[in-house]
C-alpha cells in the first residue's frame, strides 16, 4: 500500500516542476516528483513521531492532501495543456510512441522507452549484484545485522529504487497502473513458487504477459492501456488463485475434501473397533462421533466397499485389513494405537 | 463566480445541505474505522465503488435504453463493488498465504482499473449512451452535480446510518474497543462486526458523489483523526468528527462552486488537513504546542 501511497504523492512536485519550467522533456521533472515522494516519506515519518495517530491514518492522510494539491494545481493553472486531471490517473501510455528521444539528431527510440530501460538496467543490476543480501535482509533482519550487512542501508536503497521506478512510470502509465503491476503478479507468482529467486522471474513473466495482453485488450475497447493492463493483471491473478497446482483454490479444497475424508474413515473406524456399533443404531453412533447423519451414512458405506468393515449379525466390526489402516493412519497422525486386540 | 444566472439560489442550497449531510455521516463512522484501524479497507472499498458506479449506470441504460446518474440507481451498484472487493480480499487472504496489505491492494489496483477501464470505454462507446458526459466526475468528485432527487437518498442513507449508530452504540463502542471481551459475554460478534462493515461502505459510498473515488478516504478518516486530538471519549469524538466532516464538506463544496471547474474533492481535502493540522498543534493536552509547552515548564 506505500506504493499505492507513493504514486498518488509524485503529483504536486511534477506539475509544480512543470509550471515553474514549461517543459514536458525536462529531467528536472523527474527530480521533482522523487522529491515529492521523498517529500511523502518524511512527512509520514514526522506524523508518526508524534505518536497521536495510527499509521494507515497517517499514510491516508497524507497522500491524499498531497494528491488533492497536485490536483488543484493542475485544474487551476494547467487546464489546457498536456496535464490533464484524468491523464493524471489513465497515464498517457498511446502517446508515449510519439514523444521521441533526439539526440545528436539521433532517433534513439521513445523516451520513455528510454526511461524505462534505464530503470529496467539498474534494477536487475542492484538485484543481481545483492541478491544474497536482499534475501536474507527480507527474511531474517537480525541475521542480516549480525553479519554486518547494513539492512536499515539496503533498505533504504531498495525503497529510493522502488520510488525511482514509480516516478519513472508515472508519467507514462499513471497511477493505478503502477500499484496494479507492483501488487498483482508478484501476489501471483507468490501463490506458485516457494523459491525467491523463481518468485522474481515468474512475477516478471507475469507483469510483461499482463502488459501485452492488457494493451491488445485496450486496443480492441479504443480506450486508454492503462485500466486494461490492471484489469488484466487481476484477471492473470483470479486465474493463477483459482489453479495454481498447490495453494489454489481448487487445489486446496480437494486437499480439504480429501482430508476430511480421511478424518471420518479414521474416526468411524476407531469407534467400531471401540465400541460396537449395529447397524440400526446409526443416530446415536453419529452424536458419539460428532458428525452428520448422512457423513456417517457415507463412511461407513465407504468402509464396506473396500471391505475395511465387515456386517456380522446386524454388528459392524473390523476386517483385519482395517485394523491395519486404521493403525497406520492413527501413526501417521502422530498417535500411537494402543489398544491392541485380537 | 457562478452564482449569476448558472446557480440559482436554490440551486446552492441544494448542493450545500447535501455536502453537510455526507460530511456529516461520513465523519462520524469514520471514527469507528479510525479507531478500528480500517482506512486501507476505506481506500480500497472506495475504488473499488468506481466499478460499481460504472457497471450500475450502464446496466441502467441497457434496461431502459437511457442513461440515468441518479444517486438511487449509482449507490446500490457501489455498496455492491464495496462489498464484493471486501469479500474477495477476505477469500484470498482466508484461504491462501497473501497478507492482507497485499490482498487489499491488488483488489484495489485490479477493481478500480477494470472500472476505468469500462468508463474510458462508455465514454468513447457509438452510439453515445445520452447522459454520459459527467460520470467522470466521480473521480474527484462534483458536489455541484447533487440534485434534488439525490438529497432524498443521501439523507435516507443519513437518517440509516445515524439510527444504527444511536441503536447499537454501546454495542458498536464495545466492539471497538474490546471484541474479544465481546464474544466472551456472548453478544453476537460476527453479526455486529458486518455490521460495521456495512456502515463503513455507507459511509464511504455516501461521500463518492463530492470526494470522488480517489480521495474519499480523507473524508472518512481526517475528520475522526482532528477530533481524536480534541477528546478521549467516543461519543464527542463521534460528534465532532460529523461538525469537522461536515462543515469541511460544505465549505469545500462552497470553494469549489465559486470557481471555474474545480473539482470538489480536492477542495474538501485540503480544508480537512489544514483542519486536521491546527487540531494535531494546538489541541489541549493532546496537542503537539501543548506538551511542548508542559515539557518546558517542567
Amino acid at each position: 500500500m506505500v506504493s499505492e501511497g507513493l504514486s498518488h504523492a509524485v503529483l504536486p512536485g511534477l506539475v509544480t516542476a512543470f509550471i515553474i519550467l514549461q517543459d514536458y522533456d525536462s529531467p528536472l521533472l523527474l527530480i521533482a516528483a522523487a522529491t515529492s515522494g521523498l517529500l511523502m516519506v518524511w512527512f509520514t515519518q514526522l506524523l508518526q513521531r508524534t505518536r497521536m495517530l495510527y499509521n494507515d491514518a497517517i499514510l491516508g492522510i497524507v497522500f491524499a492532501g498531497m494528491f488533492s494539491v497536485g490536483i488543484l494545481i493542475v485544474s487551476s493553472n494547467l487546464r489546457n495543456t498536456h496535464f490533464h486531471a484524468d491523464c493524471i490517473i489513465d497515464g498517457n501510455l498511446a502517446l508515449a510512441p510519439l514523444d521521441r528521444l533526439i539526440w545528436h539528431g539521433v532517433d534513439l527510440g521513445p523516451r520513455a522507452w528510454n526511461l524505462m530501460l534505464g530503470m529496467f538496467v539498474v534494477v536487475v543490476g542492484f538485484i543481481s549484484i545483492c541478491f544474497k543480501e536482499l534475501k536474507l535482509m527480507s527474511f531474517d533482519q537480525i541475521l542480516a545485522r549480525q553479519f554486518k550487512l547494513h539492512p536499515r542501508f539496503l533498505q533504504f536503497m531498495w525503497l529510493a529504487i522502488g520510488s525511482l521506478t514509480t516516478v519513472a512510470a508515472f508519467e507514462v502509465a499513471g497511477s493505478i497502473l503502477i500499484v496494479a503491476l507492483m501488487i498483482a503478479p508478484p501476489a501471483a507468482a507468490y501463490l506458485l513458487t516457494d523459491n525467491l529467486a523463481r518468485l522474481l522471474f515468474i512475477a516478471a513473466a507475469i507483469a510483461s504477459v499482463s502488459a501485452v495482453g492488457g494493451f491488445y485488450l485496450s486496443a480492441g475497447l479504443d480506450v486508454s492501456p492503462t485500466g486494461p493492463i490492471a484489469s488484466f493483471a487481476g484477471f492473470v491473478f483470479l486465474l493463477v488463485l483459482a489453479f495454481a497446482p498447490k495453494r489454489g483454490l481448487i487445489a486446496v479444497s480437494i486437499r480439504q475434501m480429501r482430508q476430511r475424508v480421511a478424518v471420518s474413515d479414521c474416526l468411524v473406524l476407531d469407534l467400531v473397533e471401540r465400541q460396537a456399533l449395529s447397524v440400526d443404531g446409526l443416530d446415536d453412533f453419529a452424536v458419539k462421533v460428532c458428525m452428520p447423519v448422512r457423513e456417517c451414512q457415507n463412511a461407513l458405506r465407504r468402509l464396506q466397499q473396500r471391505s475395511w468393515i465387515e456386517d456380522r449379525d446386524g454388528q459392524y466390526q473390523l476386517t483385519s485389513v482395517g485394523r491395519n489402516h486404521l493403525s497406520d493412519s492413527l501413526r501417521g497422525f502422530g498417535v500411537e494405537w494402543a489398544v491392541a486386540k485380537t | 463566480m457562478m452564482w449569476d444566472g448558472l446557480f440559482t439560489d436554490y440551486t446552492a442550497r441544494v448542493v450545500i445541505a447535501g455536502s453537510a449531510m455526507i460530511g456529516a455521516v461520513s465523519g462520524a463512522l469514520g471514527c469507528f474505522a479510525y479507531l478500528r484501524r480500517q482506512s486501507l479497507i476505506g481506500d480500497v472499498v472506495s475504488h473499488a465503488s468506481l466499478l460499481g458506479i460504472v457497471l450500475a449506470f450502464w446496466i441502467g441504460y441497457l434496461v431502459s435504453g437511457e442513461g440515468n446518474k441518479s444517486l438511487w440507481i449509482l449507490v446500490p451498484g457501489a455498496i455492491a463493488a464495496g462489498v464484493g472487493s471486501l469479500l474477495l480480499t477476505k477469500l484470498i487472504t482466508g484461504r491462501t498465504r497473501i497478507k492482507e496489505d497485499a490482498g487489499l491492494g491488488l483488489m484495489l489496483a485490479v477493481f478500480f482499473g477494470t472500472g476505468m477501464m469500462l468508463l474510458r470505454w462508455l465514454q468513447r462507446s457509438r452510439p453515445p449512451i445520452p447522459g454520459r458526459a459527467g460520470l467522470e466526475d466521480y473521480l474527484f468528485g462534483m458536489a455541484a452535480a447533487i440534485t434534488q432527487d439525490d438529497l432524498w437518498m443521501i439523507a435516507l442513507l443519513a437518517v440509516v446510518s445515524f439510527a444504527a449508530l444511536i441503536l447499537c452504540w454501546s454495542r458498536l463502542k464495545i466492539l471497538t474497543f474490546d471484541p474479544v471481551y465481546m464474544a466472551g459475554i456472548g453478544l453476537p460478534v460476527r453479526r455486529l462486526e458486518a455490521l460495521m462493515l456495512c456502515l463503513l461502505v455507507v459511509g464511504i459510498v455516501i461521500g463518492l458523489q463530492i470526494v470522488g473515488v480517489v480521495l474519499t478516504v480523507a473524508l472518512l478518516i481526517a475528520p475522526a483523526s482532528a477530533a481524536r486530538q480534541w477528546t478521549r471519549h467516543l461519543g464527542p469524538m463521534v460528534t465532532l468528527g460529523a461538525a469537522i466532516g461536515s462543515i469541511s464538506a460544505a465549505s469545500g463544496a462552497l470553494v469549489s462552486a465559486t470557481f471555474d471547474h474545480l473539482p470538489t474533492g480536492p477542495c474538501i481535502v485540503v480544508i480537512l488537513n489544514a483542519v486536521f493540522v491546527v487540531s494535531l498543534l494546538f489541541a489541549p493536552r493532546r496537542g503537539l504546542l501543548y506538551r511542548r509547552k508542559k515539557r518546558f515548564v517542567n
